[in-house]
């Protein structure tokens, strides 16, 4: 038997399992909103939130909403966030995806292609007033339609940490961080010239360092990526220069981002780009490492970037009304402002960023990253491209941006083939 | 004197009875298995079949586009890769799988405590999870592993040996780990292969005067030639659709610039996930499915034809 076939009857049969389940259990989920009123059940899926830091948080924002709201249930579902995207292509192709589901923009890009996701710009026009701009715009899709795929939920950016004592070790002056991608180039150089056992850089660039250095990523209608022009080319041949004089690894080629955050503890790497969350796991796991931390703003010649997580409603959905409330609900100001603190990211609601939280300091090292990410959020961007897909387009630019830097093709050719990789799949999606 | 049971003349009603149970009663013992072929096996074989020739996407069903996957396999250099590797593994690996069993399995085949501590030994790694092997392999042939601190301390290298990120040297410590890992499983099938040679034969041997070599190739090999060409249909097949050590080794990515990647990892890459190309990795599935068959049918005719001679 063929590994697809297997693939295929795993499908089949996660699908008659979800059906099986969504005919047993779903005997109360008929639409109800009579006279603005909402009554029966919704399913809500998150990833890795269930647990002592997020439970109380969602227990006790479900009663709430359940008891503002008497005669609606919602069922908290969650599942490990790993190889999230099978499970949801499972749910999807099921017809048995949840009512509201936790999702990033590339996921929604594909599940709002196949229609199963509601447009927010149609079924609620009102809420955009209520998000930051750049929030709303990052879950609209020009490349389908300049529909609206999900609520907003939380943002997420942070600053560059940096190992100092690399810094001094290396003749590198740990009092003038690098900020630009100009700078931070010419000091891994200075770096790899004077040490040979660590480096600045051990992670090929993601698309979201493309838009960083200020490549353009996509035509404005959202159907072309053009990230292999001039300055694409330019951006990488600083990786190929680097890893020519040695200042990247073979390894280096081939990192994921764990093992970039590995490096870094070790003591092998010199700057690790993260948010208030590695701050306290720097603290917690490499204390000999957080003793020399420098910590700067995010690495960025353009804008920096940050990443966003929304809260998508199923169009199949057989109680819509209530999906979006809730969904509303989750992501209102004063709910995205508890959550915000409680898991250290940022609201995508207008004006909670002004909360005394993100601007008041109060000399701890935590605070002093918190507001400066949260000053970051105002200038930062959602580069990835909600059409570029997180594993097969990401993994193909990783491994042309490798075989450009093996010299086994120009940085023109290989990014000529992971645009032409990507553009064919996005028009194969039609 | 015997009694002879003079059997009554079946009526007619019981022979149609018989006829009929005769008739029936093999597809009931059969119905389980079928039933489980043909809902894990065709019809899922069947539907890849369908998909070849679509641009179905997972949340598409797709059209009807000829030949278009298979255009675009050719002109897909990963496809090349993933060809090169899986063929390099067989033509590699299963030599190893053929003889490396049996020669320890003529080892071990002995009784005694010990002989018995060595079969369990070598078996192990069969019941071992392939994450588990992988994870092991990969701590041992990293750069700062234990390989490569054992030949940097007996001063061997100057610097450490790229295991994992050289195309070729990740191919072939995968290709390692996957014998590692067969060989206590083909030692096992020998074993039972060598149980059933007729013991005469060694003593005839033995009294010819045949040494362990002379006797090994002139008694085991010969008795065994049935297993080895058994073991030979199935090492190939397993080492086409080699996946776990590669993906493991290479933390799922393919290697330093997807040049370790094999057929498998390329059919998993396309066809899963929530943007998943269902058309294209049917294709390629078709295309890997038509090879093994290629090469079952090719190990068969060799049989035949040693049988001949």
């Amino acid at each position: 038997m063929t590994r697809i076939g297997r693939g295929w009857t795993g499908v089949a049969a996660l699908a008659l399992g979800s059906l099986l389940l969504s005919g047993c259990g779903g005997g109360d989920t008929a639409p109800k909103a009579s006279g603005g009123k909402l009554s029966g059940s919704i399913a809500f899926q998150t990833w890795n939130l269930k647990n002592d830091k997020f439970t109380p948080y969602f227990t006790e924002l479900i009663a709430a909403f359940e008891k503002a709201n008497p005669g609606t249930d919602i069922k908290w579902v969650d599942q490990p966030a790993e190889g999230y995207q099978d499970k949801l292509s499972a749910d999807a192709a099921a017809g048995a995806l949840p009512d509201v589901v936790d999702m990033g923009p590339e996921a929604a890009y594909t599940l709002a292609q196949a229609g199963v996701l509601l447009d927010l710009n149609k079924a609620d026009p009102q809420a955009k007033g209520l998000f930051l701009d750049k929030a709303w715009q990052a879950m609209t899709f020009s490349g389908l339609g300049g529909g609206t795929y999900g609520y907003p939920w939380y943002l997420n950016t942070g600053p560059s940490f940096f190992n100092t004592a690399l810094f001094k070790k290396c003749g590198l002056d740990p009092a003038k961080l690098p900020a630009t991608y100009d700078e931070l180039f010419t000091q891994a150089e200075t770096m790899a010239k004077n040490c040979s056992d660590v480096s600045m850089i051990v992670r090929m660039p993601a698309i979201e360092n493309f838009g960083e250095y200020g490549v353009p990523l996509m035509d404005a209608a959202g159907k072309q990526f053009t990230y292999n022009d001039a300055k694409g080319v330019e951006f990488v041949e600083r990786y190929k220069k680097l890893y020519a004089g040695r200042g990247l690894t073979q390894e280096s080629l081939n990192n994921l981002q764990t093992k970039e955050v590995e490096e870094f503890k070790a003591g092998r790497l010199a700057y690790l780009s993260g948010s208030s969350y590695t701050l306290n796991d720097l603290k917690d796991t490499a204390p000999d490492i957080y003793k020399n931390l420098g910590i700067g703003p995010r690495i960025s010649t353009a804008a920096p970037n940050m990443y966003i997580e929304s809260l998508v409603v199923n169009a199949t959905g057989k109680n819509q009304p209530l999906a979006m409330a809730f969904a509303k609900y989750v992501t209102n100001p004063a709910n995205q402002l508890a959550f915000g603190k409680k898991a250290s990211v940022f609201p995508s609601t207008a004006g909670s960023m002004d909360d005394e939280y993100f601007t008041k300091d109060d000399g701890d090292p935590a605070t002093k990253v918190r507001l400066e990410s949260a000053a970051q959020v105002k200038k930062a961007i959602v580069w990835w491209p909600p059409a570029f897909s997180g594993s097969t387009d990401a993994e193909t630019l990783r491994e042309q941006i490798a075989q450009a830097l093996l010299g086994k093709k120009t940085v023109k050719e290989a990014l000529d083939a992971s645009v032409k990789y990507s553009n064919d799949r996005l028009a194969s999606h039609g | 004197m015997t009694t002879k049971h003079k059997a009554s003349p079946p009526r007619g009603g019981d022979t149609a009875l018989a006829t009929h149970r005769w008739r029936v009663t093999p597809w009931l013992f059969l119905l389980p298995g079928l039933a489980v072929v043909t809902l894990l096996v065709l019809v899922p074989f069947l539907n890849t079949l369908r998909l070849a020739f679509t641009d179905s996407m997972l949340l598409r069903p797709g059209d009807f586009v000829g030949l278009d996957n298979f255009r675009r396999m050719f002109d897909d250099e990963r496809f090349g890769t993933a060809l090169l590797n899986s063929s390099l593994y067989v033509v590699c690996v299963v030599p190893f799988m053929v003889v490396l069993p049996l020669v320890l399995a003529a080892l071990l085949s002995g009784a005694g405590r010990l002989m018995g501590f060595f079969r369990t030994t070598m078996y192990l790694p069969v019941i071992m999870s392939p994450v588990i092997v992988g994870l092991i392999w990969t701590n041992l042939l990293d750069k700062q592993g234990l390989v490569n601190e054992l030949l940097g301390t007996l001063k061997m290298v100057a610097q450490p040996v790229p295991f994992l990120t050289d195309r070729w040297l990740l191919l072939f410590s995968a290709m390692f780990v996957t014998v590692w890992t067969g060989l206590g499983y083909y030692m096992v099938i020998y074993l039972a292969a060598l149980a059933n040679i007729d013991p005469s034969l060694y003593d005839a041997a033995a009294m010819d005067g045949a040494g362990p070599v002379r006797t090994f190739l002139n008694v085991t090999v010969p008795g065994v030639r049935s297993t080895m060409a058994l073991i030979g249909v199935l090492s190939s097949v397993a080492a086409f659709r080699v996946f776990g050590e590669i993906y493991v080794l290479t933390d799922g990515t393919g290697g330093v610039g997807g040049g370790d990647l094999t057929m498998t990892m390329l059919i998993q890459r396309e066809g899963t996930g929530l943007q998943a190309r269902t058309g294209y990795a049917g294709a390629i599935s078709l295309v890997m499915s038509v090879i093994l068959g290629a090469l079952l049918i090719a190990q068969l005719v060799m049989q035949r034809k040693q049988r001949t001679f």
